[in-house]
């Protein structure tokens, strides 16, 4: 006699009593259901009702596409249609839904049944609640992630390690030998050719100084951040003493609003507010009635904003965009020296603590510089 | 007294020649001995017969150098009993603070990031130069 298909589960006089397998069937972890050719639910046993919460009584009869998770309502229509053509389902990972609505990951297999003369007439599918397996996946994914990240983060290290010796060399000796140049052959150069190698000196050190930059910015966005309870409005207070200390030749009437708490890490927030001081400061040296603040303000969706406002020479706000741009600078250094990167730290720190920046202005009537900070640090 | 020689470890020729450049400059006219990795450093201080004559009294240690590297050379140099006390001076265009920590970690006395400037880095050499050379009461013999 020809032996039924392995993957066929046939109920036979001859194969096993009815009374073993059903036993079989009873004691299983994985939830083993039959279905009708219409899709509907035939028969349950023990693990399918601990897996699903539904009683036997309840569901059978019922169609079994309640079962699956919406994202996979179209799978049970398309195992029936492969099941009607003869087909085994071997086992797939999809999402099923138990009574109460909450959805669990799930292997699953289908297999046709056929009545003693062979003709289909349902199907079974085994499913095994793979929750534990999709969360250990997850955690490794995570870990996996991790990993990546810290590779990545080692080789922008050794990155930044080779930006900060190997560009350096050359710029020294093109400024070395520029400077050589000057000293031994300064008459031989005359007074144009005098001028040409300074200028290769001065543009070596600005190279050295735009790589330093470079550097700390890349260190900056890697730095671990800290948080504290910082009040920013002593920071400022802090920081315009410093700022007056260091030019006591300027009177500019500081107006700083006290204590304006947050969640921040403090070295990052004093650089911030050093940077948006320091450039009030500098854009107010032309002003005898120069006035720098610092406050908070409600706007728009962020429930605190902070600001620092000047009446200096403000900017076009036409170059608006190009403010927080490392390396963009509005104003020749003539005018107001600067590396054109201390915005660009502002901005960096900002988006760090989960907020944003942004600036208003116009050419001589001042600046002002709005950021948030996350709202759970506020 | 001032005939203690210096030895230069330093990979990068243009290094090299600024470095002798800004030691004449300042009238440091010690004799100096250039190893340009830290391979020739340490067969320069360990291998030759005459390692006594060959004790320089001041070491300029770059600290990326092809072979062997600049650390490695400082770690040999503090092992061993003959050079273990020789003044180093690291001389580098890092500043990371992983290669200040284990330059000093690792028995450096003194750490110089080599400015880009030239008439700074000749400032820079005559400073450690003129310190350890002159000023410096140096271990007795």
């Amino acid at each position: 006699m020809a032996q039924p298909p392995v993957e066929d589960i046939a109920v036979s006089r001859d194969w096993a009593s009815a009374r073993l397998f059903s036993a079989i069937v009873n004691s299983s972890d994985d939830a083993i259901v039959g279905e009708s050719l219409d899709g509907m639910i035939t028969s349950w046993n023990p693990a399918a009702a601990g897996m699903y919460g539904y009683a036997a009584a309840e569901i059978v009869g019922r169609p079994a596409i309640v079962l699956c998770a919406p994202c996979g309502e179209g799978e049970g229509r398309e195992n029936l249609a492969r099941i009607g053509r003869g087909e085994h389902v071997p086992h797939y990972e999809t999402y099923r839904r138990r009574k109460d609505g909450t959805d669990f990951p799930a292997s699953v297999t289908v297999s046709p049944i056929r009545d003693e003369a062979g003709r289909l007439i349902g199907a079974s599918s085994i499913t095994r609640d793979v929750t534990e397996q999709a969360q250990a996946r997850a955690a490794a994914e995570v870990l996996q992630r991790a990993d990546d990240l810290r590779r990545a983060n080692g080789s922008l290290e050794s990155f930044t390690y080779s930006v900060s010796h190997d560009l350096r060399a050359p710029l020294r000796a093109m400024s070395g030998f520029s400077a050589a140049l000057l000293e031994d052959y300064g008459g031989v150069l005359g007074e144009d050719g005098q001028r040409y190698a300074q200028r290769i000196v001065a543009a070596s050190e600005h190279m050295a100084a735009l790589i330093d930059n470079l550097l700390r910015l890349s260190r900056l966005s890697r730095t671990e951040m800290h948080l504290d309870s910082v009040d920013l409005g002593a920071e400022a207070a802090q920081i315009a003493a410093e700022l007056q200390e260091a030019d006591p030749g300027r009177h500019v009437r500081f107006t700083i609003q006290r204590p304006v708490p947050v969640q921040a890490d403090r070295a990052l927030m004093r650089m911030v507010m050093h940077n948006l001081l320091g450039n009030a400061w500098k854009f107010t040296s032309g002003r005898d009635d120069a006035l720098i603040e610092f406050g908070t303000t409600p706007a728009g969706d962020a429930p605190v904003c902070y600001y620092v406002r000047d009446n200096g020479a403000g900017f076009d706000p036409a170059y608006t965009h190009k403010l927080f741009s490392p390396f963009q600078r509005l104003h020749p250094a003539s005018e107001f020296p600067g590396d054109g990167i201390g915005l660009a730290i502002v901005r960096l720190i900002v988006e760090r603590h989960g907020g944003r920046v942004w600036a208003e202005g116009a050419v001589g009537a001042g600046a002002t510089f709005y950021f948030t900070l996350d709202e759970e640090s506020t | 007294m001032t005939s203690r020689p210096i030895l230069l470890v330093e990979d990068n020729p243009d290094d090299v020649a600024l470095t002798l450049r800004a030691l004449k400059k300042n009238n440091i006219l010690n004799p100096i001995n250039v190893a340009s990795d830290g391979a020739e450093a340490l067969t320069f201080l360990f291998d030759g017969d005459d390692t006594q004559t060959r004790e320089p009294g001041l070491i300029l240690l770059d600290l990326k150098l092809p072979k062997v590297d600049g650390l490695e050379v400082l770690r040999r140099i503090r092992a061993d009993e003959r050079t273990s006390l020789i003044p180093i001076v690291i001389l580098t265009s890092s500043k990371l603070e992983e290669d200040i920590l284990s330059g000093y970690r690792n028995g450096a006395n003194g750490y110089v990031r080599k400015p880009v400037n030239f008439a700074e880095f000749a400032e820079a050499i005559k400073t450690v130069g003129l310190f350890w050379l002159l000023l410096n009461e140096p271990v007795p013999e």
